[in-house]
């Protein structure tokens, strides 16, 4: 019985292991070199942003998804489209010893910023952005 | 039920998640691998990007480099409605800028034929305009400062058709965004001067040269 146990536990961590492997990892990076600097290094599997969404009180979506409501259409039109792109480099700043680079890598939207200063690289799913578009377009539809 | 039965089930159970769960991961590396592929081949044969590059020619070695595919911006576009921008046309006022009529202005070069339209050349500057190998080409070389900047536009006529095919005071640019995707490999808009160098050109690459 105890076996049985461990083979459904085993399956369930590995079942919710390959989902959150399939769905990818957040990552977020901020580096400050200066005094009384931080450093913060947040890794967050994407596949618990749109459930933890479902946490978040209703009334806090609202005012998200109002604020947010003229640009939603263009969000979500964007993340569609990028979506065909999943390994290529849209925008690219470099100016003296300060870099900027919008870009996708393996269906993530990449953004790395360099400067002498602080350094702040985010590596996101389009699939978990889009998520997170649909369920404040629906708040916003229910407001 | 048994000891042997128990056995029985838990080995079943183990195997049995074994054999499902763990091609999961394989199977979702596999399925995303083949389509990240796919596109990139996609994009590389068939999309159309279009690039802007602007290169500062002083010694902090200043770039800007953006490279947008065309349709992504064809299906953004009607989706921005802010201002004069609607459904991916803008509105003009009465096809009117400065009093010059845009809209007569580019009905006269499309029924026109090829050649010059006009050629200035003094000692400030050059101007050419020219419709030329279905293309309009805006030349202008300023030599008005010891260090001399130029500018070269070049439009393919369908683009400006397409433009221009909206209502009587909206310029289409879904259309012509449509348009220029029809386009092979061409150079838009290429500006040297003293400080900068701006060059924005349309291929099927998805990254800057």
């Amino acid at each position: 019985m105890v076996l049985t146990k461990a083979a459904l536990g085993l399956g369930t961590l590995v079942l919710a292991g390959a989902y959150t492997f399939q769905e990818g990892v957040i990552r977020v990076d901020v580096d400050q070199f200066r005094s009384g600097s931080s450093h913060v290094h947040i890794w967050v599997p994407a596949a618990a942003v749109p459930m933890a969404m479902h946490f978040v009180p209703v009334s806090h979506m609202r005012h998200t998804s109002e604020h947010a409501r003229e640009g939603l259409p263009i969000l979500h039109a964007v993340l569609k489209e990028l979506k065909k792109y999943s390994d290529a480099d849209f925008v690219e700043v470099v100016d003296h010893d300060q870099h900027v680079r919008v870009s996708t890598h393996e269906g993530k939207l990449q953004i790395e910023v360099d400067a002498p200063d602080e350094k702040v690289h985010i590596l996101c799913p389009l699939s978990t952005i889009e998520d997170v578009t649909y369920q404040l377009e629906e708040h916003a539809a229910g407001a | 039920m048994s000891d042997l039965n128990k056995s029985f089930i838990a080995k079943t159970a183990l195997i049995a998640a074994a054999v499902l769960f763990s091609p999961l991961g394989v199977l979702a590396q596999s399925a995303a691998a083949p389509a990240s592929s796919t596109q990139s081949t996609a994009s590389v044969s068939q999309d159309r990007w279009l690039h802007v590059r602007v290169i500062s020619t002083d010694a902090k070695g200043e770039s800007v480099r953006v490279n947008v595919p065309l349709e992504l911006a064809e299906k953004v576009l009607p989706a921005i409605n802010k201002e004069r921008l609607h459904a991916g046309k803008v509105k003009i006022d009465d096809a009117h800028v400065n009093d010059v009529d845009l809209r007569a202005l580019a009905e006269a070069i499309r029924t026109t034929k090829e050649g010059e339209f006009v050629t200035v050349q003094s000692n400030d500057c050059d101007v050419r305009l020219a419709k030329q190998s279905k293309r309009l080409i805006i030349h202008v070389l300023d030599k008005e400062d010891s260090k001399e900047s130029e500018v070269e536009i070049m439009v393919p006529m369908k683009v400006i058709d397409a433009l221009f095919s909206a209502g009587k005071d909206e310029l289409d640019l879904v259309a012509a965004l449509h348009a220029l995707s029809a386009q092979g490999d061409t150079e838009l808009v290429s500006v040297k001067d003293h400080e900068n160098t701006v060059r924005i050109w349309l291929d099927s690459k998805n990254v800057t040269d």
